[in-house]
């Protein structure tokens, strides 16, 4: 049988008449191995081992070749142009996630719930967060910082860890756990950070109108 | 059929067998087993444990339990014969639950609309008496007779308790104790400002109603302390002991009543009697406990278990759950005197801990630093020893229970 690579070819781009095919398909289905051209066994070895190797040798790593020296302009825009898309894409997120309420800049939320009586969701990035009436929160995302006066309900997307403006409370918060945040008045005394695990570890009074406020 | 394939079909035979053998075997444990254990683990999972002994061993729960979805589950579940039960508030809906090949069935159920559970008395063998107050406020207080065999209410209402007045606007029922054909039911009122304040009025109430009318007949008040017992599906308050007398305990801590400057107390009402007794009061608080206490459970011999806090250990609410600092006390309710328990402190404000057993009573301690051990308390002799361990990845022991009696 002779099966060249041109007929392979061919085959391939379904060009070739219904003989070829044939003969192709027998080829290619027969499981016999007794066609092998051997007759490449009995050239130099030496001749092959080289080519492979001269092969190999144009994609292996150069011995540490110097970086072609890129001019200060070049530089200066690949930076403007990286910084502009990511600006563009940042705000692009922002804008629609928080369409309705004032940010200051991607890394830092600045959410506030002024109803006395109805919870605001709001789908960030990082989080949903569920504001409870009359609060306000200021999250800071690179430091973790925030800054809290009220209640709200919170399931990070990532493990994210917190720290309460004016303290030392560190929290760590675990990604698809969701959480009960409360502050009221100052110092870290006031401030509860609660799985809704554990929501029944709270008095009974303040789980009742926990449950009730965020539809637990 | 080649060789390869025999070898191939007896490998799968082989782990066929094994895997539906060992999952018989699972199945005929948990469906015999004398115990079970509510188990949150470190990475916010709940799962259910059973075991025929608490005496020794180790348990994990992400290998054993039982995964229980958050949707439908939480720990106010109760366990009466092998089954459990459970009101979803979201959902309405009252649930029995069995285990069963690894999994929590649903043996029935029948929905209660806009209920929330205070306290379930066992009047029956199947006959369920739910007591509680109305999800759309809190304000009103409501029962339902329930026939666990069938599932099905018997009857619903409304019970005379005064609705909240003043600048009260929710109450709390502690406890209830069937007497005769009166029910006697102990609550307080609360003021709430918002979800992180609340104020408990000073007082605590025993109402009695005409039963099974649920007319009110008379209330009688108390000052020397309040908010009586507390939501018994998550922890116990309250006990009969072999003569009839009935005590509760009171919880005015930060906890339950926030009314923390009145005393932490027990009550006694006379067996034969429908009033409090005004001659006896166990101020909890003045002896040398001097904390508040939330949780209390039965001995025998008038000597029963109370769960205190630390308040020199604890900064408030808001670690009151996390941080170990709960004791274990034995009083003697006749002559007041208290026993520490010298176990390591407990965490988690409010938990099912104590299974008592002739001379034994079993006691889940959640330690942060010496782990989550069931502890054995002789009550003859004093003598206490770790039984079964929790491992893992247990974080709170949160309940456990005693499936058969």
């Amino acid at each position: 049988m002779n099966i060249s690579n041109e007929l392979l070819e061919k085959y391939h781009l379904n060009t070739c008449t219904a003989e070829e095919r044939r003969m192709v398909e027998e080829w290619l289905f027969n499981t016999d191995v007794g066609d092998l051209d051997t007759t490449i066994l009995t050239q130099d070895k030496n001749s092959i081992k080289q080519e492979i190797w001269q092969e190999i040798e144009t994609v292996l790593p150069q011995a540490v070749k110097p970086l072609p020296k890129r001019s200060n302009a070049y530089l200066m825009w690949k930076g403007a142009i990286a910084a502009a898309v990511l600006i563009t894409i940042a705000g692009t997120i922002v804008y629609f996630v928080f369409a309705s309420k004032p940010v200051a800049q991607a890394d830092y939320l600045a959410l506030n719930n002024p109803s006395a009586l109805h919870v605001k969701y709001i789908d960030a990035t990082g989080y949903d967060v569920a504001l409870g009436p009359n609060t306000t929160a200021k999250i800071n995302n690179i430091d973790g910082m925030i800054d809290l006066t009220g209640s709200i309900m919170i399931s990070p997307k990532k493990d994210i860890s917190l720290v309460f403006e004016g303290t030392d409370k560190k929290v760590t918060l675990l990604k698809g756990q969701t959480y009960i945040i409360l502050k009221n008045k100052t110092g870290v005394k006031s401030i509860i950070v609660i799985s809704e695990r554990n929501l029944m570890d709270l008095p009974p009074v303040m789980q009742k109108q926990l449950s009730t406020q965020f539809d637990i | 059929m080649n060789f390869n394939s025999i070898i191939k079909f007896s490998i799968i035979a082989i782990f066929a067998f094994c895997f539906f053998g060992c999952k018989e075997r699972k199945s005929a444990n948990q469906k015999d087993a004398k115990y079970s254990l509510y188990i949150l683990a470190k990475d916010g999972k709940e799962y259910l444990l059973t075991s025929n002994t608490l005496d020794s061993g180790e348990l994990k729960p992400e290998i054993s339990g039982v995964y229980l979805d958050p949707k439908d589950m939480d720990r106010d579940v109760f366990v009466k014969d092998g089954f459990f039960y459970h009101l979803n508030r979201k959902s309405n809906r009252f649930s029995k639950f069995k285990l069963e090949n690894g999994k929590l069935i649903t043996a029935g159920f029948v929905d209660i609309k806009d209920f929330s559970i205070e306290n379930f008395n066992w009047i029956g063998k199947d006959s369920l008496l739910l007591t509680g107050l109305n999800l759309s406020g809190y304000n009103h207080s409501k029962y339902g007779f329930i026939n666990t065999t069938k599932m099905e209410t018997i009857t619903q209402g409304d019970m005379e308790i005064p609705a909240p007045s003043g600048k009260y606007t929710t109450l709390s029922i502690g406890f209830v104790e069937k007497k005769g054909n009166t029910l006697l039911v102990g609550y307080t009122y609360h003021l709430a400002q918002g979800v992180s304040n609340y104020l408990t009025s000073d007082t605590l109430y025993v109402s009695e109603l005409s039963y099974p009318q649920m007319k009110l007949i008379g209330t009688q008040k108390d000052t020397r302390s309040t908010y009586p017992g507390g939501i018994n599906t998550i922890q116990s308050y309250n006990f009969k002991d072999e003569k009839g007398d009935y005590y509760f305990q009171s919880c005015p801590g930060i906890a339950l009543g926030n009314h923390p400057d009145l005393p932490t107390g027990i009550f006694k009402i006379e067996a034969g009697e429908k009033k409090i007794d005004p001659k006896y009061f166990f101020n909890i608080s003045a002896s040398k406990i001097q904390n508040h206490a939330y949780g209390m459970w039965y001995l025998g011999g008038n000597k029963a278990i109370i769960r205190s806090e630390r308040k020199d250990l604890f900064k408030g609410l808001g670690d009151h759950y996390s941080t170990a600092h709960f004791e274990f006390y034995v009083l003697d309710l006749l002559s007041q005197s208290v026993t520490k328990l010298n176990l390591p402190l407990d965490k988690g404000t409010r938990r099912e801990c104590v299974i008592v057993e002739g001379n034994t009573a079993y006691i889940s301690v959640n330690s942060t630093r010496e782990g989550n051990y069931i502890w054995l308390y002789n009550i003859k002799t004093g003598a206490l020893k770790k039984g079964l361990q929790l491992g893992g990845d247990t974080d709170f022991i949160m309940r456990i229970d005693r499936l058969k009696d």
